[in-house]
């Protein structure tokens, strides 16, 4: 017995192996993407996203025969996954109807003798002509007062969480009974508006375009922290937080640093004074370009707008101005506090930096257009000749983007060998996108080789930054 | 004031005179005028709290949209808790927002707060002086709502050691609750209490 068993489990780890084999060559696995930000998106109009939703609402009435309304309200506390809403099902439908707010396990009874009834919240006899309704919990109100919760709930913006009168209650009202009670043309209008809207923020693969005026419905097929670009408006958006895109750092972290930011808006201020004196001269110099590598005007001192050294200190080692050095020796408490603060402003500073010169990126592409208008004007190089140019620039506001993005993920990881390597990494994407930076304000068509190579440099230490963001 | 505003609040006026806690003098509601918009609460502190032996009168607004809306409280008693403000007597206590339900009425609203005195929510502060105070240091706490209780609510324990520390502060010219107020604040503290003061 047990010698067969052997043979059972080796033969059996064969099999595996076999299995890890063939799935490598596997022909039915999509072609992977070699840039792991790609992340396809649809863009749909409000009665795409309607006809969408409907179909869902559809498939579930049709599968598990209940009201459209019922559907509406399973789908939307199951979070739109029709599969799994029929998996539940299937499994135990009581379970399914109490975990969606739509039943209660011990329903009330109560006897309602017309004549004798009276409502617990108006507490006054129920009219002749007004109904009395409850929802499956049992807790019977006239409709009267029905309808002036529903009116009043609307007026605060409440739609899919209407719920139930009594204390504790959580049952929701589905939309059949509020469109059926409430009359009034402009709340009933609200009504539909709200729930349309908590509907598509219920739907983990929907998401409203955060552009100003903007009406487009973004879907993808997953609900991933990557770069969505709305087709109508071309608002970037992390798709998960609704935020600016933020690789490398995760949805948590950047809005962490985005309320410290805001928090801290005095200090930021201060930071934000656009002026520097040089370090040579100490006359007053505004930087008005994206490169960091700055030439006083007046004395000719090359340096590094950065660090305020002395660029030639740049050149050969590596770039070590986008790494913070902590200072260990600390007794105080106010030493502590003033280093915390030191170590917040080495950071937010080069945010900041990083995200002005994206600013200027507009009039950047501008100057280089009017450049190579005039270069060909005077028959330097034709049109076509000039284009790497634009390439390269765009190519330089991805960088400058990630690189804006990757300070605050430094700022919050723990010191160690990984926060080391991260930041010296760091430095290098800084060293190569502001060589990439000078050469483009100086290039000749002949340097397009030069360039060219200085572009893919940038790009691959770059992809190295969100190496970890999209293989976690 | 709307139909059933006034036909509830009517209809709750008499269940909270014929219930039993006002038989047992715990809780108590009193018009203010006529108009029913306006009324004014009285809860006894809970017995084993600090707050036993105080009445503590409650301002209580009845909104135009009651019961669908709750209706606005806020202790006219100076109080010492973590969940109400020592300085204006608002209430944090989910019932009086969002968690609101129209079939609650004043009577389980009095028993909610007579309740939420007996058991602090310290997470949720209204107050995070005193929040901190009881989770920091709970016999001050005590000794504190104790004390307020005995000068704000009719309390039955007077505290010498406080008062002796209120004069001393009062002898440099602050005013009585302010010496009150600060001391409470720096846990019966004289130095840092007048340190605050005087800066």
């Amino acid at each position: 017995m047990s010698e067969y068993d052997d043979e059972d489990m080796e033969y059996s780890d064969q099999d595996d192996y076999e299995d890890y084999y063939n799935a490598d060559r596997d022909v039915m696995s999509p072609p992977h993407n070699p840039d792991a930000e790609y992340f396809p998106v649809q863009c749909l109009t409000v009665d795409e996203v309607e006809k969408f939703l409907n179909e869902l609402v559809e498939q579930l009435c049709t599968s598990i025969h209940v009201t459209p309304s019922m559907s509406k309200v399973l789908l939307y506390e199951n979070k739109w996954a029709v599969q799994e809403v029929l998996w539940k099902y299937n499994e135990d439908p009581d379970k399914l109807f109490v975990a969606s707010r739509m039943k209660t396990l011990q329903p009330v009874t109560v006897k309602t003798i017309r004549d004798k009834f009276v409502c617990p919240v108006c507490v006054g006899p129920v009219a002749e002509e007004l109904g009395i309704t409850s929802l499956a919990c049992g807790h019977c109100y006239c409709d009267n007062c029905w309808r002036c919760h529903f009116e009043n709930k609307i007026k605060q913006g409440v739609s899919t969480e209407l719920s139930c009168m009594a204390l504790n209650c959580e049952l929701l009202v589905p939309e059949e009974i509020v469109l059926s009670t409430v009359n009034k043309p402009i709340l009933r209008k609200k009504y539909q508006h709200f729930a349309f809207r908590e509907y598509i923020k219920s739907h983990p693969l929907l998401r409203f375009c955060p552009g100003a005026n903007c009406t487009a419905v973004i879907k993808s097929k997953e609900s991933l922290a990557k770069k969505a670009i709305c087709t109508q408006c071309e608002t970037s958006f992390c798709f998960k937080c609704g935020n600016d895109y933020h690789a490398p750092t995760d949805c948590a972290t950047i809005k962490k640093w985005i309320t410290k930011c805001a928090d801290d808006s005095e200090t930021s201020n201060y930071i934000a004074a656009n002026t520097k004196d040089c370090p040579k001269c100490n006359i007053f110099i505004e930087k008005n370009g994206g490169c960091n590598h700055m030439q006083c005007l007046s004395c000719k001192f090359d340096f590094c707008w950065m660090c305020m050294g002395d660029w030639k200190a740049h050149g050969t080692e590596y770039y070590d101005c986008s790494k913070y050095r902590e200072n260990p020796q600390n007794g105080s408490e106010s030493a502590r506090a003033r280093e915390a603060l030191k170590k917040y402003l080495h950071y937010y500073e080069r945010w900041e930096n990083h995200s002005k010169s994206l600013q200027l990126e507009k009039q950047t592409l501008d100057k280089i257009k009017e450049r190579i208008n005039s270069k060909v004007m005077t028959s330097k190089g034709t049109w076509i000749d000039w284009q790497y140019l634009l390439d390269s620039a765009t190519l330089l506001a991805k960088c400058r983007y990630t690189l804006q993005y990757t300070y605050p993920y430094a700022y919050y990881m723990d010191n160690g060998p990984k926060k080391e390597l991260f930041e010296y990494q760091q430095a290098k994407l800084e060293a190569e996108i502001e060589n990439l930076s000078w050469k483009i304000e100086r290039a000749e068509t002949t340097d397009r080789g030069d360039l060219e190579n200085q572009m893919d440099i940038a790009e691959k230490r770059r992809a190295t930054m969100l190496q970890d963001f999209f293989h976690i | 004031m709307n139909n059933i505003a006034t036909q509830r609040i009517k209809r709750e006026f008499k269940e909270v005179i014929k219930s039993e806690e006002l038989a047992k003098c715990s809780i108590k509601v009193d018009l203010i005028g006529d108009s029913y918009t306006e009324l004014k609460g009285e809860i006894a502190g809970p017995p084993d709290t600090p707050y036993e032996g105080g009445t503590f009168f409650l301002e209580i607004k009845v909104p135009e949209t009651y019961p669908f809306n709750p209706p606005k409280v806020r202790f006219m008693t100076k109080i010492w808790h973590p969940n109400i403000s020592s300085v204006t007597g608002a209430i944090c206590l989910d019932i009086l927002k969002d968690q609101w339900a129209a079939a609650m009425t004043l009577r389980t609203v009095l028993l909610s707060l007579q309740a939420l005195m007996a058991a602090a929510e310290p997470d949720d502060p209204q107050d995070a002086v005193v929040a901190k105070q009881y989770k920091e240091y709970p016999e001050i706490f005590a000794k504190t709502a104790s004390h307020w209780t005995n000068v704000y609510a009719g309390g039955p324990n007077k505290n010498s050691d406080f008062d002796t520390k209120i004069q001393r502060l009062i002898d440099m010219g602050i005013e009585r609750d302010q010496a009150r107020g600060a001391l409470s604040t720096y846990n019966w503290d004289l130095e840092r209490a007048t340190e605050q003061l005087f800066s």
